[in-house]
């Protein structure tokens, strides 16, 4: 395939074929050919000219072309010299997450180098586990050593195996077993979540928003145990608007907004203690919505408004302390009050955009909080939360926020938790290998005609999977060649397909004579 | 004569047609729209022309002089008066014209662009960009040229560029005058070929004018076979009569143009035209009216032939239609073993397996010859339907020539013989999900019209025998067989890739059975042992206890006699109570199974041991054992159990159900007071002194806290109930020992079925404020929101079974929506991962050799072979090696446990909630439907 690849590259750019016969017996791809000098294709039997030729073909000028030209290229890598200046090196510490290891788990790592013996850590680790403590001679821990890697040996995939379908296939069967609704999330009653076949689907897909985004966040250690402090952070990531906190009233013949605060919706917003205080560190309601209030476009606050022309519950308010606010719109006309009046109403008093619900919830002694809706890239700026442990069901968040490793260990945890969550035990090796496929290429691409399948390298195996006419179409106009390497593509001309037994060419030829 | 090795296909080229291969390729250019003469002879030059094959025997092709089914086709060709617009390609030649010199044909681009352009393409290729990266590419290109012919002149000759846009379907303008498909044509061929490259277009395989028509290309008769009705009316082909419409209109156009007609009626026609092509390739283009036969029906023409499910693609190509198979009703016979299957004599008449005649089989095969293909007698013998000569020629056995036929055998022929016993077959049951629907048995012919199978594989097909329908196919080269009896039989398949356990294992009675034998572990008589053995092949009666001078064989001795004799393992059986603390060895419910070599010394043999989707001792045999050893305990285990459930005999019915009525009347007063309760939530919902639950609302609130009640009275119920079912009751006895149901259907039969649910919620809706008329508006009491109070066993009041059954139909519809979106789910997993594979080196690659995985599943261990997803058993190499020291070590592990990453076995009992009973429910109702 790369082989084919290779030489159909090297045709396009006009390299005689005899060229091409000489060099493809030692280099199997561009880079490597440009990378080689003169004299070593020299060595492989080309001649010297053919040799520069082939190379200036490749766009490799500046070193084939130094001789005759010295001026010219000399004044250009003075110019190239110049860029790569030595800017100050940027310092990057990874953090160090490695685990630590025992002195026995060293012990045994060291054994098994010693025996060159292949086996996987989470094995090595799980016997160190195991045997940690007690008492065990040294011969017994080579002979479990040894016993240990032959079975593993045994139990190792043979090559040449179908590993996608026997992964497609166990991840598709049990969806017929699935469940189709909606679920409330386990734990917090309240928040409702999407699960079974619905959220297998959306995960496979890739969408860019899940249909029930959540947030699971962890305070900080310290503060975990402290209610108040938890829940104060809880209301700052939740958004709240101007009516979650507050009526409004209009006066349409004065033309004026008035927004009261209601104290009892400021209390459940966490806003208000018991009594009716604001909580430590923060400001009146009625102060911080005039904050946020103040900045809207088109709207005006009015101080100093006259008593008789405040409606009878705005009066009342007043009297009692709680303060209230006038909103005049800057045109006056219904048109613009009634806009000014959803702009009010909508106004982000504080929170998170995107989060429309955060509740708290006790798990093991600490404070946890559960939000619906996502926003992780903001949620990461809030103090007080544990960022290490920060975690959302949007996969494409977790892509552009913390990178594709992250995204394919989303995709992952997410996959297993929903099969788990059905009682269908599925290998995690499946599931990972789903995820290694859609996060191949450096972003998260869908299983599906708009991602992986529709970037197949064969015309044939797209042909048959979904939009069959403008596959052809297309493939004819840009001259494409199926070469035949999937399976799909082998069924459709009738060829034993490449996996499996149908991967090896061994043929035996039988002495003519021998047996007769 | 297919022998030693067959060529391959390398690699298949795609290009576009041009006009002079069209008609270089084409056997005889057609002119007549009309297809046969009054003699019912094809018209020479016409649509049926001889020319381009024949469909009719008796006839000769012209062009090759072949015979019917011996001459492939040939194509024909249209000359088109005036040139027409490929509709596949309108998007192209839209992007061509708008980024190309109206006047010039040049790319609108200078050269500094076109080589920046040209650059990152070549770097593009060298990172190994495949075929789509560089479409995209392309597509940015073509759009960066058109966006600068709208502001700028052509760079090259410095022509102002015209607005084009495109009126769909096939009609260009340029600043709102029409082009037609000829100056388009004219335009397409001054681009040169190197402006090409950039835009995605390989000028080898398709010059851009060749997107516009001249020739049309008429495929060969045999792909559009004209059939002959019973009245003698000849019937054509869809793509037939398109062709005839092209053609009617091209002479027509052809004849106004020379004869100089008005311009109107010539671009009329010329725009019929157009329809007719487009219809012709595809007949589904938007913005224009379907082509209809005269029946109304559209058309079937080129594009709908390839496309979707039942096109060519999807199909016939991938998927075929063979010989040597047979269907028919499957049905159970627990004396076959788990790889044999019945079939039926009379189709093991019919298939048959070709054979070699050598110098060592002549004599066996020249006997078979001579029975025929019906040979007589009681026993099933095999016959001969066909022989192949060493020439190839095909020889049908008859009764008549069989002797004659059988004495002129000879080496190097072929005989295609009846099946027999011991053949290798593929037995297969839609849907085939997973690779385990389609295995390899052993044949075994058997009177009756029903394919037999053995009751352990029912799992992996998902098979019962409601009516169930399953596919055999025999094979037919001895590569085949060799794959089949290697790699696909039965046994090879009792593990399950899914998730690293047996999926072939014992059920229903089968587990009923051997808890029978092992629960307490019973005594049997030597006449109960000899009855429970015989049902076994040969075995040796272990040592008998001797009490009073007579000799007993206790139930877990007998179960010992099948295990493999250093067989050890220990495990909680699907009985265990889930104590808080397990006592392990001082178990008092004998559920804490330990075996050590081969004797079981405690606990109770049940599913958790031996059935299908996690039997652990049948997970061990098969994994340490290997698969024929496997296979030989899931024989002798079903056997073993089916002699112990007749010991004493087996059933259930409604009276295993019966309560005493001391307890019926204690759940009528937890129900009664539950009601009670209800109503006072209702009552201080509605006088608002009810709590409110944060986040939500007052009514969110008092549906939570209503259905908890509910649920709590529910669960009461059915413990009231199953206080008074002990194990004596064979419906418990199947619960617990997990053959069948849980105890969950066992409350809701005797106790109480209880709340009645949709989207998860109770039921609301139904008329005004209520969800029947039999209740007040408004009443929000359990009752009138769909609770069922009665047990299935008292039956259910009018207004209960209706809720029930709105339940019910939730489920229904669950279930078809879910079939079909699982499917799609799977088509498109299996589509994307198919080409993946594991390679030499122990990376994942896929068919471009780009790696997805570095190390599969980061250690390399295949799920089948795997340890419910750990790669190795690490108690056994610890009690390999270590011996008796282990069990220490064991339960300190045990303590500690590590948290897997694999999916840890969840208990299904404790997380059913009522929605998931509501489920089961109707799967049972549904599957007498299918």
């Amino acid at each position: 395939m790369a082989q084919k690849d290779f030489i159909n590259a090297l045709e396009k750019k006009g390299v005689p074929t005899d060229t091409i016969d000489i060099v493809k017996e030692k280099y199997t791809n561009q880079t490597d050919l440009v990378k080689a000098s003169v004299p070593e294709l020299v060595d492989i039997g080309l001649d010297k000219e053919t040799a520069e030729d082939l190379l200036t073909k490749l766009g490799k000028k500046e070193k084939v072309t130094r001789a005759p030209a010295k001026a010219k290229t000399a004044s250009r890598r003075k110019a190239e010299k110049k860029q790569p200046e030595p800017t100050v090196p940027l310092v990057y510490e990874n953090p160090d997450k490695s685990k630590k290891y025992s002195a026995f788990e060293e012990q045994l790592f060291k054994k098994c180098e010693e025996l060159k013996l292949n086996l996987p850590r989470r094995v090595i680790l799980n016997i160190a586990h195991r045997l940690e403590g007690n008492d065990i001679s040294k011969e017994n821990l080579v002979k479990i050593l040894k016993v240990a890697n032959q079975k593993y040996q045994d139990h190792l995939m043979d090559p040449n195996e179908s590993a996608g379908i026997l992964a497609a296939q166990s991840i598709g069967e049990p969806g017929t077993q699935m469940t189709m609704r909606t679920f409330h999330y386990a734990g917090v009653a309240e928040i409702n979540v999407t699960l079974g076949l619905p959220r297998l689907i959306e995960i496979v897909d890739a969408r860019r928003i899940p249909s029930t985004p959540m947030m699971t966040l962890y305070v900080n250690k310290e503060l975990s145990g402290d209610i108040d402090t938890v829940k104060n952070i809880a209301s700052n990531i939740e958004i709240t608007t101007v009516l979650d906190l507050a009526d409004i009233e209009t006066d349409l013949h004065n033309m004026r907004l008035f927004i009261v605060p209601d104290l009892r919706k400021c209390l459940q917003k966490g806003l208000l203690d018991q009594d009716g205080n604001p909580v430590r560190g923060q400001s009146r309601p009625i102060e911080l919505i005039k904050e946020k209030v103040s900045r809207l476009r088109g709207i005006v606050v009015v101080e100093d408004v006259a008593r008789e022309s405040l409606p009878p519950k705005v009066e009342l308010a007043g009297e009692a302390g709680i303060g209230y606010l006038c909103l005049e719109p800057k045109e006056p006309s219904f048109k613009s009050l009634q806009k000014a009046l959803d702009l009010v109403k909508a106004a982000k008093v504080k929170g998170v955009e995107g989060i429309t619900r955060a509740l708290l919830k006790k798990k093991d002694d600490q404070w946890v909080i559960f939000t619906e809706g996502s926003n992780l890239r903001e949620v990461l700026k809030i103090d007080g939360l544990d960022h290490t442990r920060a975690y959302t069901n949007s996969i494409q968040e977790v892509n552009e926020v913390l990178g594709v490793e992250a995204a394919r260990r989303s995709i992952i945890d997410e996959a297993s938790h929903t099969l788990d969550e059905q009682g269908l035990s599925v290998d995690i090796r499946h599931i990972m290998l789903v995820a290694d496929l859609m996060t191949a290429d450096g972003d998260v691409k869908a299983i599906g005609r708009h991602g992986i399948s529709g970037r197949k390298s064969s015309v044939l195996a797209r042909a048959a999977f979904e939009i069959t006419a403008a596959h052809l179409l297309t493939a004819a106009m840009t001259g494409e060649e199926d070469h035949l390497d999937g399976v799909a593509e082998n069924i459709i001309v009738g060829q034993p397909v490449t996996l499996g037994t149908g991967a090896v060419n061994l043929v035996y030829a039988p002495k003519k004579g021998a047996s007769e | 004569m297919m022998s030693g090795v067959s060529k391959r296909i390398g690699s298949i080229k795609f290009t576009c047609l041009s006009p002079d291969e069209i008609r270089k390729m084409s056997a005889i250019k057609i002119i007549t729209a009309d297809t046969y003469n009054d003699d019912g002879f094809p018209i020479d030059q016409g649509l049926m022309d001889t020319h381009l094959g024949v469909i009719e025997p008796g006839l000769m092709c012209k062009t090759c002089g072949h015979k019917v089914d011996e001459c492939p086709g040939h194509f024909g060709n249209i000359d088109l008066a005036m040139p027409v617009i490929h509709v596949g390609y309108v998007k192209e030649i839209k992007k061509l014209l708008q980024a190309t010199c109206k006047s010039c044909g040049r790319l609108v681009l200078t050269e500094d662009d076109v080589k920046e352009y040209q650059a990152r393409l070549d770097t593009m290729e060298e990172l190994g960009s495949d075929a789509i990266d560089l479409r995209e590419f392309a597509k940015e290109t073509a759009k960066a040229a058109a966006e600068k012919a709208t502001k700028e002149v052509c760079p090259h000759c410095g022509v102002e560029q015209l607005k084009i846009t495109l009126d769909k379907p096939t009609t260009f303008r340029e600043d709102g005058h029409k082009l037609t498909p000829k100056e388009v044509r004219e335009r397409l061929e001054r681009i040169p070929d190197n402006d090409l490259i950039p835009l995605g277009i390989d000028p080898n395989a398709c010059r851009p004018e060749w997107m516009v028509l001249t020739a049309l290309p008429v495929p060969p008769v045999t792909v559009r076979p004209s059939i002959t009705l019973e009245s003698g009316d000849r019937s054509e082909d869809d793509l037939t009569h398109k062709l005839v419409d092209v053609l009617r209109i091209n002479q027509r156009l052809r004849e106004n143009r020379d004869a100089g007609a008005p311009q109107l009626i010539v671009e009329d026609l010329w725009e019929l035209l157009q329809y007719h092509v487009t219809t012709y390739y595809d007949n589904q283009t938007s913005g224009i009216p379907p082509a209809r036969h005269r029946s109304g029906r559209p058309l079937k023409t080129l594009v709908q032939r390839l496309k979707g499910k039942e096109g060519r693609f999807r199909s016939n190509l991938s998927g075929k239609r063979v010989n040597f198979s047979a269907r028919t009703v499957v049905s159970p016979d627990p004396w076959l073993s788990i790889n044999q299957v019945g079939v039926p004599t009379f189709a093991a008449r019919e298939l048959t397996v070709p054979v070699m005649v050598t110098k060592d089989n002549l004599e066996i095969l020249r006997n078979m010859v001579k029975r025929g293909p019906e040979p007589a007698g009681v026993v099933y013998a095999p016959g001969v339907n066909y022989i192949i000569r060493v020439d190839g020629r095909r020889i049908r056995v008859t009764e008549k020539n069989a002797e004659t036929v059988a004495e002129g055998l000879e080496i190097g022929y072929k005989v295609e013989r009846h099946l027999m016993d011991g053949d290798v077959v593929l037995f297969n049951r839609q849907p085939s999900l997973h690779r385990m629907s389609m295995m390899a048995h052993l044949v075994k012919v058997m009177p009756g019209k029903t394919f037999r199978l053995n009751l352990c594989v029912c799992p992996p097909y998902n098979a019962d025998f409601d009516g169930d329908e399953m596919n055999l196919h025999v094979l037919q080269s001895e590569e085949a067989r060799a794959e089949a009896h290697i790699l696909m039989k039965v046994q090879e398949h009792i593990l399950s890739p899914r998730f690293g356990g047996p999926i072939i294992g014992a059920i229903h009675d089968h587990i009923t059975g051997v808890f029978q034998l092992t629960y307490k572990n019973p005594r049997f008589d030597k006449a109960q042992t000899l009855f429970i053995v015989s049902k076994m092949g040969e075995n040796k009666l272990p040592e008998p206890i001797i009490e009073n001078g007579r000799e007993y064989w206790t139930g877990k001795d007998l179960f010992s006699t099948i295990l493999p004799k250093d067989f050890n393992a220990q495990f909680k059986s699907h009985i265990c109570m889930k104590c808080q603390k397990c006592e392990k060895d001082g178990c008092q419910y004998d559920a804490w199974v330990k075996i050590r070599d081969g004797k079981v010394l405690m606990g109770t043999i049940d599913d958790n041991a031996i059935g299908s989707g996690g039997g652990k001792i049948l997970d061990k045999i098969a994994r340490d054992y290997g698969a024929d050893r496997a296979r030989e305990f899931l024989d002798d285990v079903t056997r073993l159990a089916i002699g112990a459930i007749m010991v004493s005999g087996f059933s259930t019915g409604i009276d295993d159900e019966d309560i005493p009525e001391e307890a019926k009347r204690q759940i009528d007063d937890k129900i009664h007071n539950t009601f009670q309760e209800v109503d006072q939530l209702v009552a201080s919902y509605r006088d608002g002194t009810l709590d409110q639950m944060p986040g939500r609302s007052l009514e969110e609130t008092l549906e939570v806290e209503a259905m908890k009640k509910l649920g709590e009275a529910r669960d009461e119920a059915g413990r009231i109930a199953g206080k008074h079912l002990g194990i004596s009751n064979s419906a418990v006895q199947m619960a617990k020992s997990g053959a069948r149901g849980s105890m969950l259907n066992l409350s809701q039969m005797a106790g109480c079925i209880g709340q009645q649910a949709v989207r998860g919620e109770r039921l609301s809706r139904g008329y005004w404020n209520r969800t029947l008329p039999h209740f007040k508006q408004g009443d929000l009491g359990a009752q009138a929101k769909g609770f069922v109070k009665n047990s299935y066993k008292s039956g259910l009041t009018p207004t209960e079974f209706f809720f029930h059954s709105m339940g019910g139909r939730e489920g229904l519809v669950d279930t078809a929506v879910r079939t079909s979106r699982s499917g799609y789910m799977q088509r498109r997993l299996i589509n994307a991962l198919e080409d993946l594979k594991l390679k030499q080196d122990g990376t994942v690659r896929n068919t471009a050799d780009s790696i997805i995985q570095f190390h599969y599943g980061e250690d390399g261990i295949d799920p089948t072979r795997s340890v419910q997803g750990e790669a190795i058993d690490l108690d056994d190499v610890l009690r390999d090696v270590l011996g008796e020291h282990y069990a220490d070590l064991l339960s300190r592990a045990d303590e500690r446990k590590i948290s897997l990453y694999a999916t840890v076995e969840k208990d299904l009992m404790e997380a059913t909630t009522d929605e998931d009973d509501e489920q089961e429910e109707t799967e049972y109702d549904g599957g007498g439907d299918e």
